[in-house]
């Protein structure tokens, strides 16, 4: 260390040594890294993001809800919206949606619980209430208050409450406010509760901001950080019935940075089976190890990892036919097919083929997640790609892993910035156009919006394809809107109506409204599909430009073109 | 006075039964009505419900409750024209789950209408004639009249009575037609005002039936008004009037019990059996408990005020005596099944449908086959009581025709192959769609039966007509407590077992075990049969004997 002391000069030596003097072996790996990367001018893609708003971080409050007739549900929600206004940062979830593994990580949790007939807690609350009558875990850090619903009539009064209450506190929890129960007339009661509840909370510190943890150190040549991620769950967002399949992936993710608007990358491993059947059919040893780029590897993680063997593009397959001297008809086909239909001669045929073949391309997802209300975590939404080819249905590589990963498996992955898509300030008003897993993005956004408590108004546009069974993440959209984050919700579904309502006719629909919302500074964005639906949404708001501004062809472009230039129009479509 | 229950707050200020009814319907966000709304539109015949087997998995997949509604039809005496059977036929395929249910009240309810079918499905029952409205709420509803022909010569003439009855309970509100219809709403809201109903309404559900001697099909007693047909030489004497009766309580509560209802007079006049009607109700509206909804049946009032000063009551308000009750006599509650000629010589079947659900499975394809029958043409369609339904009005010389084609569906096999215990069986609907539900009824009684089947075989008590009815909870839709043997979902998978109910349906059954499960059930029922085939006297029927044997007393 006495080397570099002397390179710099006072100021900066402090501000190092302050940075490096209680930093753990993992906070100066990660340090070192980030320098690395700097010094390789990689700054573009591994910058500390700048901050999103310059007020201090809300402390943070998780409200859950068990409800059977829609009560405890009404209630948790208006204390939600309360405890915005008071600039609480809120997590809302029903027990039935709340992950029990979050549970030791909560540092403020406010239930609000009913009381069936016979004393029973609500069916949407029989897991968290078993999960919490379990031994084998401990609530150190947690401060807790339980709001109980009951019916006074009953003999069992508030008793699922008084059984939370009890356990919590058994579990090493710390009460805040004593349990407060309620008759059928809540309101008052809910409300003296939390006023208690926030009173409270604000003679309490907010917790010191966790310290960084890094999976990986960085790989310095392709100047990315590769993290790992653990799959913490993985839900298909579509009830049965549905021929699509969504896949809602929560990751684990302490200490990768990353803004709304980001997505996440990652390089698909080939199927293992395919890779073996290859490695027989041709005979070549597994272990041979062949140059590839700067350095050598085995043929085997070759084929796995590093090369594309699927979907093969045109002119892949005419590098091949040249390799192998055989008239091949030029059409997109699997590296296993070309060698079924039109074998090579021997091994070393073969490896002339491998050194033709592309390398694997990283797979590009918007990240859905929030980084102040998912802190520690990215969540994707990624829709499982079925398509044909020459009359076979497929389904994507990538997408078909992200469809089954299982909770506790890992997923390797880098940041890819986005800084075209980015939330604005936050007293400006944003139109999210998003259908499909366009959402995504627009979760983040909202999430985002939602939990740094911007004075601006949300309007989201949403589409699928039929209301019961294919409405992405309706329950918390629902909630945006009861708590007044998300201002207006407008959504196409085109399978519950006769005719085929997509986003762009809702658009029209509402063009009046967003003309204005677009003269007095709104920005828009559109996520999602790039053909057709990006088009036909630009169209969309083109007619409308034209139509309620009075303008001609000409002026609405100029219009939109400013617009752009603004940064008030932002797309990020695939 | 006490505060008025919240139900009481939302029926005043509903603008007549309108409430956002129409806000509801154009919130895409949600398939669900507002809360106030979901006490609104029982009034208009449906009720909101989810299913219950689905609510884990769906909030897991972060989508909220699969919200769907039920609706109810207005079929007074449960009547239908053959192309109005098609039409909801057509309607339940398009729309609903695509079974057509045949409830314990005479009339046919669809499942699963998802929020923005709704006004379609209404749209088209109107095509052909038919409306849900005050098929639920608080509010007259469907009106009983014992369903089978045979029964008595003018049964033409009584059964008039369900729709003249109907209509006289109808309310006024234009409410129905502009929500579901898309009518221009009302100018002068003088057009809608309504003496009975006033912007209350009753304070309760009210159910009326008309029986006809010797068949209580209806189950006459079961009712807030209960009309007994007085018949003496082949013509209509007049109505034998019994009130207060109803069947539902809450466990737990014992302020509330099932009631059969109390004979109070007799009436020889249509203008005065109406007027009497009609002025039960309006001191039921005005006496009757609009602060505690489970004490507002019109049962409560009359025990509350007594019946003495409730017959003062009627005839203060109606300006005449009642004479006392006629003779009559009940000799059975059932269903007729197969063929019965009436006296002008026309044709009835009555066909089983197991718990009132017309579909079609592997074996009986009845649902085919009452469309197939509807579009002859040649028979009209009534429902009964027991959920069956009775192909009607057949001349003899579409008999051969008709018989064919029940043939070929499997229908009369499936009618004659049932046991009399199934056939006089019943469930209410329960799990998963059921709000109210604890255990499941019409799922597993079918299951449950064939298991009391073999314990009848052992004791040779086959031939038996033991009435057995399984509710999903203590409200009674499928009338548990007046059977002889009822069993009332208390959690699931648990039962009371009640005993001790008549045959006719005069005596109400009493807990005999508490919360039992499947093989206590079945342990208890092979005892009981045990010492009833030994020790019965003879036509001594099982109700009977529970009693005597005080397995219960009442």
């Amino acid at each position: 260390m006495n080397q570099e002391k002397n390179m710099l000069a006072g100021p900066k030596q402090t501000l190092l040594t302050g940075l490096t003097a209680g930093a753990s072996r993992e906070e100066l790996i990660w340090i070192s890294g980030y320098i690395a990367a700097l010094i390789e001018g990689g700054e573009k893609d591994t910058a500390i993001p700048e901050p999103v708003v310059a007020v201090p971080m809300p402390q943070k409050i998780t409200l859950v809800y068990g409800t059977e007739t829609g009560n405890s549900k009404r209630v948790a929600t208006e204390l939600a919206a309360k405890a915005k206004k008071k600039q609480l940062q809120v997590k809302l979830a029903s027990l039935d949606q709340y992950r029990l593994t979050d549970l030791t990580k909560e540092e403020n949790l406010f239930v609000v619980i009913s009381t069936q007939g016979d004393g029973e807690p609500p069916v949407a609350a029989q897991k968290f209430y078993d999960h919490i009558h379990r031994n084998g875990f401990r609530l150190e850090k947690t401060k807790y208050s339980v709001l109980a619903l009951g019916d006074t009539s009953y003999p069992m009064f508030c008793k699922t409450g008084e059984d939370v209450d009890a356990q919590l506190e058994k579990l090493g929890g710390k009460r805040i406010v004593p349990i407060r129960k309620c008759d059928v007339d809540y309101e008052a009661d809910a409300d003296t509760w939390f006023e208690e509840v926030i009173r409270s909370l604000s003679q309490t510190v907010p917790a010191a901001t966790p310290s960084i943890k890094v999976q990986q150190v960085p790989d310095i040549k392709s100047n990315k950080l590769i993290y790992t991620g653990t799959v913490l769950s993985h839900i298909n967002l579509h009830d049965t019935g549905s021929s699509r399949e969504t896949y809602h992936i929560e990751l684990s993710a302490e200490g990768v940075d990353y803004l709304p608007g980001d997505s996440i990358a990652m390089v698909p491993e080939n199927n293992a089976d395919r890779v073996e059947e290859i490695l027989s059919l041709t005979g070549i040893d597994r272990t041979r190890t062949i140059p590839f780029k700067e350095s050598t590897v085995t043929v085997y993680d070759l084929l796995r990892k590093k090369i594309g063997i699927v979907f093969l593009h045109e002119r892949v397959i005419k590098k091949y036919a040249a390799v192998v001297q055989q008239e091949i008809p030029e059409v997109r086909m699997d590296l296993f097919t070309l060698l079924q239909l039109y074998p090579v001669k021997n091994t070393e045929q073969f490896e002339e083929v491998l050194k033709i073949l592309p390398a694997q391309s990283p797979r590009i997802y918007t990240i859905a997640s929030s980084p102040s209300t998912h802190t520690g975590e990215i969540h994707l939404t990624v829709e499982k790609d079925v398509f044909e080819i020459n009359g076979t249905q497929t389904t994507g590589l990538c997408s078909a892993h992200l469809s089954q990963v299982a909770p506790g498996s890992t997923i390797e992955f880098f940041i890819q910035r986005n800084k075209r898509f980015r939330l604005p300030a936050p007293e400006k008003d944003l139109i999210m156009i998003g259908p499909g897993t366009g959402i995504a993005a627009f979760r983040s956004f909202i999430s985002e919006r939602d939990a740094t408590g911007a004075s601006g108004k949300n309007w989201l546009f949403f589409g699928e394809e039929d209301f019961v069974t294919d409405f992405l993440y309706q329950t918390e959209i629902q909630d945006w809107h009861q708590t007044g984050v998300l201002s207006k919700v407008s959504l196409a579904f085109s399978k519950s109506k006769s005719t085929n309502i997509m986003v762009q006719h809702k658009l029209l629909e509402h063009g009046k409204e967003i003309f204005n919302w677009i003269e007095s500074g709104a920005h828009l964005y559109v996520c999602g599909q790039k053909t057709p639906m990006s088009l036909e949404v630009e169209s969309a708001l083109l007619g409308i430009i034209e139509r309620f501004g009075g303008y001609s062809a000409k002026e609405t472009q100029a219009y939109f073109d400013k617009m752009k230039e603004e940064g008030r129009y932002s797309k990020d479509v695939y | 006075m006490s505060e008025k229950s919240g139900i009481e707050k939302i029926k005043e200020a509903s603008d007549s039964l309108r409430g956002t009814l129409k806000e509801s319907l154009r919130d895409e966000l949600t398939g669900a009505i507002r809360e106030d709304d979901q006490a609104l539109i029982k009034f208009h015949g449906m009720y909101q419900q989810d299913d219950r087997d689905k609510r884990e998995e769906r909030a897991a997949k972060k989508l909220e409750r699969l919200y769907s509604f039920m609706i109810r039809l207005r079929l007074p005496g449960g009547f239908l024209k053959p192309e109005q059977w098609v039409a909801v036929h057509e309607i339940a395929g398009e729309h609903s789950t695509g079974v057509i249910k045949i409830t314990s009240r005479q009339t046919l309810q669809l499942h699963g209408i998802i929020k923005s079918k709704i006004k379609p499905t209404i749209r088209s029952f109107s095509k052909a004639k038919l409306d849900s409205i005050a098929t639920c709420g608080d509010i007259n509803r469907n009106v009983l009249c014992s369903s089978h022909p045979k029964e008595s010569s003018i049964h033409e003439e009584v059964f008039s009575y369900a729709d003249k009855i109907s209509r006289l309970l109808m309310p006024k509100t234009k409410a129905y037609y502009e929500i579901w219809l898309d009518e221009q709403p009302l100018l002068d809201k003088k057009e809608e005002e309504d003496p009975l109903y006033q912007d209350r309404y009753l304070p309760r559900k009210f159910k009326i039936a008309i029986a006809i001697p010797p068949n209580n099909d209806v189950d006459v007693f079961a009712n807030d008004i209960g009309l007994i047909a007085v018949i003496e030489n082949d013509t209509l004497k007049g109505f034998n009037i019994a009130i207060g009766g109803g069947l539902s309580s809450t466990h737990g509560n014992t302020e509330t019990y099932p009631r059969l209802a109390t004979m109070i007079g007799f009436t020889d006049t249509e203008e005065k059996t109406l007027k009497a009607i009609y002025e039960i109700a309006t001191i039921q509206r005005d006496y009757g408990n609009r602060s505690d909804r489970k004490l507002a049946r019109l049962k409560y009032t009359v025990d509350k005020y007594g019946v003495e000063w409730f017959v003062k009551e009627i005839e203060a308000r109606t300006g005449f005596a009642l004479q006392p009750a006629r003779e009559y006599a009940f000799t059975s509650r059932k269903d007729f099944f197969g063929w019965a000629q009436n006296a002008e010589g026309r044709w009835y079947y009555t066909a089983f449908s197991e718990n009132g659900r017309i579909r079609d499975d592997e074996q009986t394809r009845l649902k085919s086959a009452l469309l197939t029958i509807a579009k002859t043409g040649k028979a009209n369609f009534r429902f009964t009581c027991n959920q069956n339904v009775i192909i009607s009005d057949v001349l003899d010389a579409d008999k051969n025709s008709i018989e064919t084609i029940l043939a070929d569906y499997g229908v009369s096999k499936e009618t004659e192959a049932s046991s009399v215990i199934r056939r006089n069986a019943m469930a209410c609907v329960a799990f998963p769609t059921c709000p109210l539900a604890l255990a499941e009824a019409q799922r597993y009684l079918p299951s449950l039966l064939e298991k009391i089947e073999l314990l009848l075989q052992k004791h040779a008590l086959e031939k038996e007509e033991i009435i057995i009815r399984m509710t999903g909870c203590p409200n009674g839709c499928a009338r548990s407590y007046a059977a002889e043997i009822g069993f009332v979902g208390t959690a699931y998978g648990r039962y009371n077992m009640q005993l001790g109910g008549d045959r006719i349906g005069e005596r109400l059954n009493k807990i005999y075990k508490e919360n039992i499960e499947e093989p206590e059930i079945l342990s208890t029922l092979d005892q009981l049969f045990g010492t009833y085939a030994v020790k019965r006297n003879t036509n001594e029927t099982f109700g009977d004997f529970s009693l005597r044997e005080k397995w219960v007393t009442i």
